[in-house]
């Protein structure tokens, strides 16, 4: 088997006593688009500037083509980096600052002016080389941002929620001129982000952060069909989280009680049988029917109902008063009012217990 | 054709601004008042007496600017002011730096020193250079001692002395302007240096230095012209040899009593300081606003 592109092995980190990260390790292959996505304080970015090299890690190894980057000084570690922050230099024109890291390398003035126009043509901003990062909105200078970190053709690039600083449209708008630009050079992105959203969008893989450690590396498909922790499911997408007691494990399914005293089956992971667990099921995946006939399902009743033009939600609540949240099509809502009583019911595969 | 349009468009325009303008001198008149009464009345009187005394025209002009004793002096003042500032912003920018990058328990406690040393009695920080710079003082004594001189070192009296004491009280004066401009920059821009393969020098000299160079043009400004008119240092520290503008002046006022001359060597630095900061708010007005976008 060959190295793989960037290997991140074991990172630890401690300040004093507080430990940022714990046991990351990863592996990114050339070319690929890995998005750290956690919330704020889960090591995500802590991560990140271990590799970009303004912090060292405690304990662990960082390889880039099976050569490390820890004894290497940021400024030769040929990294390029996009901030969360606007950083384009202020005195110097957005062509100078895509110049930037070429001059610091000292390339020949004809390279850096073709280099320069090719990077500025890659972001749609030709037009734009001579103002000033000032004169420039905040989409338009994250794009420059990005033209700056590409034009050295850094094998990696690096974004620190580059988008956070922008409105909502402003940022589908980048997230698709990043799909774009990853496709058009090929380069290795580490994303980071604490928006699940734009991490889906984005993203080849993502390594899911939690306090300071990895909970799950995966596909998106992947992380919202087979979460492999309570966390990874509340995080990614939308969630039903039902307390169950579980009373027999065996070939990666679980049967469970409900408070109620309903039996249920779900995927589950090794489980001690008697302990208490939680069942998630997604919203969309839950089906309601009127008249309380089935016996197979959940006894529900329907406390509200929302129609959201492609689909329908409802609000339900469950014999022991817990609101559940379910999503369905419009046409197959029909005889549900609020107040009715009605039957919950879900796939076996869809449910999945937890600890 | 166009001139006869904008000489339409411009009374309308002034207009407007006078009518604003008119209602807040309004306000100011008392100060105004007073602006005049003690400033502006005194600095006429003296450029007055410059024409006047001891008769009508420029012979005091004449003299100041002829004489190779006065232009020397004026060599000195520009001389001293230059290196002075010069010196204190080789002192004054990494001290600047350090206070915007020191966690904040270490900043505090540094702009406490400063400013201390700032507030104490200027005649009283003056006289303890004295003591320290003297033949005698603890500076020449500790260096004999550690046998690094033979003979003790001219600290006082002389250009050295008043280099070291002009510089002391004049740090504060460009610390605290460029203290302000460094903490304004982002320090991810320097990161951003830093990725981009930038190696420290090249940071420092194509990235902070021209960000703090409003802050380092103000503040040396600041330090030259109150350098070129600054008295108390230089006559203490000072010796005969280099006589400085303002001990020019007080001689001639106090000694003397010859007002005319006086008034012509301060109108002279007057006008000196003026131009200055007519370079001053040209030059910052122009940085200002290209870098209108932060």
């Amino acid at each position: 088997m060959t190295t793989p592109f960037l290997q991140i092995r074991g990172l630890r980190k401690t300040y004093d006593q507080v430990v940022a990260i714990d046991q990351v390790s990863l592996d990114i292959k050339q070319g690929e688009f890995m998005t750290f996505l956690g919330p704020s304080g889960s090591g995500k970015s802590t991560t990140l500037y271990i590799v970009a090299g303004f912090q060292e890690p405690t304990e662990g190894q960082v390889l880039l083509n099976g050569k490390s980057l820890l004894d290497v000084a940021p400024n030769k570690r040929n990294i390029g980096m996009v901030f969360q922050r606007y950083t384009l230099f202020p005195h110097l024109t957005v062509g100078e600052n895509v110049a930037f890291p070429l001059r610091v390398r000292r390339r020949p003035e004809s390279e850096v002016k073709a280099k320069v126009a090719k990077m500025l043509e890659l972001v749609h901003l030709a037009e734009y080389r001579d103002r000033l990062p000032g004169q420039l909105s905040g989409g338009q200078q994250q794009r420059v941002a990005i033209a700056r970190a590409l034009a050295y053709d850094p094998p990696l690039l690096l974004m620190d929620e580059p988008l956070s600083a922008l409105d909502k449209k402003l940022r589908e708008e980048i997230q698709f001129e990043l799909r774009r630009i990853h496709q058009e050079t090929g380069v290795t992105i580490l994303y980071v982000t604490h928006d699940q959203e734009e991490a889906l969008r984005l993203s080849d893989r993502i390594a899911v952060f939690s306090q300071g450690r990895i909970e799950q590396v995966g596909t998106g498909e992947e992380l919202y069909e087979h979460p492999s922790s309570r966390f990874v499911a509340g995080f990614i997408g939308n969630s039903n989280f039902l307390p169950v007691k579980v009373e027999q494990m065996g070939g990666g399914r679980a049967r469970a009680i409900f408070p109620n005293g309903q039996a249920v089956e779900g995927d589950a992971r090794a489980f001690a049988a008697g302990s208490e667990g939680t069942l998630m099921v997604r919203p969309e995946k839950m089906r309601i029917r009127p008249h309380a006939a089935s016996a197979r399902g959940l006894a529900v009743t329907v406390r509200d109902m929302t129609y959201l033009g492609d689909s329908m939600h409802f609000a339900v609540q469950t014999p022991w008063e817990q609101e559940l949240a379910v999503r369905m099509a419009v046409g197959d809502g029909q005889g549900l009012c609020i107040g009715s009583s009605a039957v919950l019911e879900w796939d076996a595969q869809h449910g999945h217990v937890f600890a | 054709m166009p001139t006869a349009l904008s000489s339409v468009a411009v009374p309308a325009r002034r207009r407007f601004r006078l009518s604003a303008e008119t209602r807040g001198i309004k306000l100011m008149l008392p100060v105004l008042l007073l602006l005049v009464l003690c400033f502006l009345v005194p600095v006429i009187t003296l450029l007055l007496r410059s024409v006047m005394e001891p008769t009508p025209g420029w012979q005091n002009y004449a003299e100041l600017l002829g004489s190779q004793t006065y232009v020397r002096v004026f060599f000195n003042t520009f001389m001293v002011a230059g290196v002075v500032t010069l010196i204190t912003l080789l002192v004054g920018f990494p001290t600047a730096w350090l206070l915007a990058i020191l966690p904040q328990r270490w900043s505090r406690l540094m702009f406490a020193v400063l400013l201390l040393s700032m507030w104490t009695n200027l005649l009283a920080r003056t006289y303890a250079w004295m003591v320290l710079l003297q033949q005698t003082g603890l500076i020449n004594r500790v260096l004999m001692a550690l046998g690094v001189i033979d003979q003790p070192l001219a600290l006082v009296n002389n250009l050295v002395g008043v280099t070291i004491g002009m510089t002391y009280i004049m740090l504060p004066f460009l610390v605290l302007p460029l203290h302000a401009t460094l903490r304004a920059i982002d320090p991810s821009t320097l990161r951003a240096a830093a990725v981009c393969g930038a190696s420290r020098w090249q940071s420092l000299r194509l990235v902070l230095l021209p960000l703090a160079l409003p802050g380092i043009a103000s503040g040396a400004l600041m330090v030259f012209v109150m350098s070129l008119g600054y008295y108390v240092t230089p006559a203490l520290l000072g010796g005969t040899s280099y006589m400085m503008l303002a001990e020019l002046i007080a001689q001639l006022v106090q000694s003397l009593l010859n007002w005319g001359l006086a008034g012509a060597a301060a109108f002279v630095l007057l006008v000196v300081t003026l131009g200055l900061y007519a370079v001053q708010l040209r030059y910052l007005g122009a940085g200002r606003s290209e870098m209108g976008g932060r």
